[in-house]
């Protein structure tokens, strides 16, 4: 049985349509990125997914269930979400930042008790920052506080993370930290993750590690085309998703491997 | 280690309010002497008969503690909710008053000495109109059965800001004799005649709200995430909020109704707070209420003591507080800030 299924989501505001007739599904261990151009709709679909926002036709349904029909804490036992930029605000410590993720275990008028503390503690071993668990998080950098989000929604407990553009504003080395700890996670712990990205090569990165990933291009409300990243992600594709000419390249990375990208060259007038 | 360190911390939030009540039965004009004080309050809990000077009994009794229990009372009030406020608003800035709870009971005490030119009306009239602002406020700030912390403030900015006006109104037509100082004196908070019956009345929605802010307080640590963060962590954020600024009001509005309106204590009692013990609310909420009550009671002994007649409270609060938070400033060079 699929993790999670998309029947035909459709969702808009008033007369406008966001997006329509969106159908998908996951199993575990799989990686679903979603691509497409600022303000098709990626964002928005994230959030019907995770309930927040309520489809005007169609179902999301996980582990069978109907994610419109469930209450916020049954919603965040099942899915985890990973924002794009975290406003940070007042300066709490990084351990009680992952310990939020443990709000759909707790009482409305109850603390975290010592088993979340562990397993908040077991979230930031994972993504490995138990060294800076009583930092103020204001503090880190930005590849270190997106780590501190994947460790809140893994303290979740989900089979399921949603993550909108998780390395957008992150330079290299953070960006391949998140990437290589996205991979070790799924590799671990058997997690589903959807993903939002502007980067198509992140989906010939996981394909790389051998995850099993699908690309789908969101284009005119839809999604255009679903499958692997070997077939979707194309000159032509690309071409017709942003109007641009680019080239798709292969480089051996060392021990026979080939490593896939794409390169943006220019726009098309 | 830690276990033993928030033992402490705990410890000396409960203890330090009420070492503060008892140091303030000493303080003002009349002197009673310690043993007097301790056998004043021994045989009156004790329920037995006090063999002392009936001004001594009446002074200790029915002067000071009731004045010092209810100065710990609204301290507490206005800096827990401030507290919480400030984390529901994600906003270090923000205070009680923040969704017009002090202007609307301004307004309302303004009314009460208009039309019934006593002051027995002023409570009920003062706690009405203070929670009706906030109602307003909050039916302004709600979208799409949403409620967004920046409309919010502005719906509360608005309410202030009418009541505002309406308070200016209310003393523009007062008759300048009696009605007029009557409403300025009020506005400037002081808990001069504060009695065991206030306690009673005003006691009640403070009590609530204090303890339901307690009960809720890590919730407000996963509020300040922002309303889709919260949500998608779990949480009735409509439901979590609602309650929030519900028990918040009903502990101002309770404070305002007594005092008056004590600007300061809201905000920045917080703000010590957090240099002292950081932002988690869990702790945080807690110290508020015990650094306010302690502060209160600070500033009213200075304001009975200082001169020879009472300097209002909203005016001493800043006075004292400013330079105070400017030290611990200097001294912990921001805490994080």
């Amino acid at each position: 049985m699929s993790l999670i299924e998309l029947k035909d989501a459709s969702f808009g505001y008033n007369q406008q349509d966001i997006f329509k007739g969106i159908s998908f599904k996951i199993g575990k261990g799989e990686i679903f990125c979603i691509i497409g151009p600022n303000g098709c709709g990626k964002t928005t679909l994230l959030d019907t997914i995770l309930g927040i926002l309520k489809l005007r036709q169609g179902d999301v349904l996980i582990n069978g269930s109907n994610i419109q029909k469930m209450r916020p804490h049954e919603i965040a036992r099942q899915i985890a979400y990973i924002p794009q930029a975290h406003s940070k605000t007042f300066p709490y410590t990084v351990l009680d930042v992952v310990l939020m993720g443990r709000a759909a275990y707790t009482g409305i008028f109850s603390s975290p008790a010592d088993e979340d503390v562990v397993i908040a503690e077991e979230a930031l071993a994972l993504v490995g920052l138990t060294r800076l668990k009583s930092r103020p998080y204001t503090q880190l950098s930005g590849g270190e506080g997106q780590l501190v989000m994947i460790a809140r929604a893994l303290a979740q407990k989900t089979p399921l993370l949603i993550m909108d553009e998780p390395t957008a504003h992150l330079d290299f080395k953070h960006e391949l930290t998140v990437l290589e700890t996205i991979v070790q996670l799924i590799n671990d712990t058997n997690l589903s993750i959807i993903m939002a990205t502007h980067f198509p090569n992140h989906a010939f990165y996981f394909e790389n590690n051998n995850i099993k990933t699908s690309v789908a291009l969101m284009d005119q409300k839809t999604f255009s085309q679903v499958g692997r990243p070997a077939d979707i992600i194309s000159e032509e594709n690309l071409m017709m998703l942003y109007n641009i000419n680019a080239k798709v390249v292969s480089c051996h990375i060392g021990s026979g491997a080939e490593l896939k990208q794409i390169i943006p060259i220019s726009t098309i007038s | 280690m830690y276990a033993v360190r928030k033992k402490t911390i705990y410890a000396i939030l409960l203890l330090s309010p009420l070492v503060f009540i008892f140091l303030s039965l000493f303080i003002g004009r009349y002197h009673v002497p310690l043993p007097a004080i301790v056998e004043i309050l021994w045989c009156k809990l004790t329920l037995g008969y006090c063999n002392l000077p009936d001004t001594y009994v009446s002074v200790v009794w029915d002067i000071r503690l009731p004045r010092a229990i209810l100065g710990a009372l609204v301290g507490g009030c206005l800096a827990i909710s401030g507290a919480s406020f400030q984390g529901l608003f994600r906003n270090p800035l923000v205070s009680s008053g923040i969704l017009g709870v002090s202007s609307g009971a301004g307004f309302g005490a303004a009314l009460a000495i208009l039309i019934f030119s006593t002051t027995s009306y002023i409570y009920v009239f003062a706690f009405f109109f203070g929670g009706l602002a906030v109602l307003m406020s909050y039916m302004i700030g709600r979208v799409y059965n949403t409620t967004p912390a920046i409309m919010l403030v502005l719906g509360g900015v608005i309410v202030s800001s009418v009541f505002s006006a309406l308070i200016s109104f209310a003393k523009y037509v007062a008759d300048p004799y009696d009605q007029l100082p009557a409403i300025v004196f009020w506005l400037m908070g002081s808990l001069a005649s504060a009695r065991f019956q206030d306690i009673a009345v005003a006691g009640i929605p403070m009590a609530v709200g204090i303890a339901g802010l307690l009960a809720i307080r890590w919730r407000i640590n996963v509020l300040s995430m922002g309303d889709k963060e919260a949500r998608s962590l779990g949480i009735n954020t409509a439901l979590s909020k609602g309650i929030v600024i519900s028990c918040a009001t009903l502990a101002t509005a309770g404070a305002v109704c007594v005092s008056g309106i004590i600007g300061w204590v809201g905000l920045v009692i917080p703000h010590i707070g957090r240099m002292l013990v950081g932002n988690d609310n869990r702790v945080l909420i807690p110290a508020s209420l015990s650094l306010g009550a302690c502060f209160m009671l600070l500033v009213d002994n200075l304001g009975r003591v200082i001169t020879g007649s009472e300097i209002p409270l909203g005016i001493l609060t800043a006075i004292v507080g400013g330079p105070f938070f400017v030290y611990l400033l200097k001294k912990t060079k921001g805490g994080g800030w």
